[in-house]
């Protein structure tokens, strides 16, 4: 089943663009990963599925329903900690949470409770004494404190430090394995790499790329790093299939897709000193998008 | 019920400072009243020889100025001024607190549809007004008893409860504003330039004179001294202003379900 449905979304701002056509799905119990640098439209993605932005034609669905229409209705099951968060500056940390769970017809206080013993968060500070990384905190005791079924995270570790990051993750990964579907924005590419199943790469408002993390990371890429004896003419690895190509002193590397064969063919015709072949870090694959048509 | 509580709840420190403010205003009024015992045919001598145009600037409608309901009528006019930058600036801040305290991104993705967050708002508002009202016009009612010349109750009370009826418009006013301006920086300097436009308006037009002046601001809806001869309101300018509110209130509802709400 689908839990997020985006088909032919776009949203322009007169006449500056938002993002362009993007669609795809993010299926029950996955982590999804949408990445893209700052500016892309990740962030107009986000808000349009919670309706905080209007769509300029295309649709979203989420459970079935759509994103506009039966927002408060979809809004029960949904948990959204925001890029940069801010409470209301004169409450208690406390209030704020209670406030927010008032909003939903269950009791969360044994839950906010446990939240914020897992994340070391003071609840009876006032929301204006807090730090940026504590009051993300809050945003994320905010998130969860329903038990929502789809959690929807901006660019979720910023301002955390990493033992935090790394609390955080346990926690999502404990909602993720309960079965809540988590739909996440990043650029720190490293973190999708460790949560995602599946990624969406939005470059220019436009979403260039849909593939399994396993796809992405494994099967496709091969980097590979070549030490050389000799001078070399760059141009003897310029196939199909080869990009980053970067030649430093006697060290070529480069990323390469396709039959393996092909590429080794090559390289057994130069005289090589040194070989590395390696998975490349999403972060390589990532920059080969972005530099491709740049 | 729960963004009412929470926005009634964060208004309440303002809304007792503002009526006990207000309040206090007119017990003074009234204790000079008091005070000028039977000197007040000699204040009125002094009021009736200033200049017409001093007389209209300072809003002196009452041939009367002897009688409690008369001199306090002279006086409501600064306490309307006072209650209508109250109201226009609840209105404005109620509405742009979202924007302004960038709290949109939490609200906004709560399981509540817009409509809602705005009826829970404009009614936090509105409470607010009345239980502004309700301390004003017993504070200042407390107060009168203390006069002991004869005077007309039902015109002090229907002169007080103009507060309220020009505290709505301003209100609505301010609701409409904070709804269509993108992001609101100060909110006491929109109200205060806004309430102080129709005020200056409402000086000159009674120096002028002209009739059709007198829709254009809020503050000349009630001719006090019409109200103190018939007790009663005139109802052409009840109806301007309830359609007024009606229709601010109507478009802040439209403007603001369809309105995007972008990041901070």
């Amino acid at each position: 089943m689908n839990v997020i449905e985006i088909n032919n979304l776009t949203k322009t701002y007169g006449k500056s663009r938002g993002i362009i056509d993007v669609s795809f799905n993010v299926e029950e119990g996955e982590v999804f990963g949408f990445i893209g640098p700052n500016g892309a439209g990740k962030s107009t993605t986000i808000r349009t599925l919670l309706s905080l932005i209007y769509p300029t034609a295309g649709s979203a669905k989420i459970f079935g329903a759509d994103c506009i229409k039966n927002a408060p209705e979809i809004a029960k099951e949904v948990g959204y900690l925001p890029s940069e968060v801010f409470y209301y500056d004169k409450m208690k940390v406390i209030d704020v949470l209670k406030y927010s769970a008032s909003f939903y017809k269950k009791d969360c206080s044994k839950r906010i409770e446990d939240l914020a013993e897992i994340m070391d968060l003071d609840l009876k500070k006032r929301v204006d004494d807090l730090s940026f990384g504590n009051k993300k905190k809050v945003g994320i005791v905010q998130a969860l404190l329903h038990e929502p079924r789809l959690i929807i995270l901006d660019e979720p570790t910023s301002g955390l430090d990493p033992l935090m990051q790394q609390k955080f993750f346990d926690l999502l990964e404990e909602e993720n394995k309960k079965g809540a579907t988590i739909f996440m924005s990043s650029h720190v590419l490293s973190e999708v790499q460790r949560m995602c199943t599946r990624v969406a790469i939005i470059k220019e408002g436009r979403i260039i790329k849909l593939e399994t993390m396993s796809n992405l990371t494994e099967n496709n890429y091969k980097k590979f790093k070549l030490e050389i004896n000799s001078g070399i003419d760059k141009n003897h690895f310029q196939i199909n299939g080869v990009s980053n190509l970067e030649l430093k002193g006697n060290i070529i590397s480069f990323l390469y897709k396709g039959n393996v064969n092909t590429i080794l063919k090559r390289i057994t015709e130069i005289d090589l000193k040194n070989v590395w072949i390696e998975e490349p870090s999403l972060e390589e694959i990532f920059m080969h998008y972005y530099e491709k048509e740049a | 019920m729960n963004i009412f509580l929470h926005e009634l709840k964060s208004c309440f420190k303002s809304i007792i400072i503002w009526a006990c403010s207000m309040a206090a205003l007119a017990v003074m009024y009234i204790l000079i009243f008091k005070g000028l015992g039977n000197d007040i045919a000699e204040f009125q001598s002094l009021m009736d020889s200033l200049p017409e145009v001093v007389k209209k600037l300072l809003s002196v409608y009452v041939a009367s100025l002897s009688t409690l309901e008369g001199f306090y009528s002279f006086v409501f006019v600064y306490v309307a001024l006072c209650g209508a930058i109250q109201a226009m600036n609840l209105g404005v801040s109620i509405i742009s607190k979202e924007v302004r305290e960038k709290t949109a991104d939490f609200l906004l993705t709560k399981p509540v549809s817009r409509a809602a967050i705005m009826t829970s708002k404009i009614a936090a508002a509105f409470v607010s007004l009345v239980i502004t009202n309700i301390i004003y016009l017993a504070v200042t009612l407390l107060a009168t008893l203390t006069v002991k010349t004869d005077f007309s109750v039902k015109s002090v009370i229907l002169i007080s409860i103009t507060l309220l009826f020009i505290q709505l418009i301003f209100m609505a006013l301010g609701v409409i504003v904070a709804v269509l301006a993108g992001k609101v920086r100060s909110v006491i300097a929109v109200s205060l330039s806004t309430v102080f436009g129709f005020f200056i308006v409402n000086m000159f037009g009674s120096i002028i004179g002209e009739e059709t002046v007198r829709y254009i601001t809020p503050f000349k809806y009630f001719d006090y001294g019409y109200i103190v001869k018939n007790n009663a309101y005139e109802m052409p300018y009840i109806i301007v202003g309830a359609a007024f509110v009606i229709a601010a209130v109507t478009a802040s509802y439209l403007v603001y379900t369809r309105k995007d709400v972008h990041a901070v």
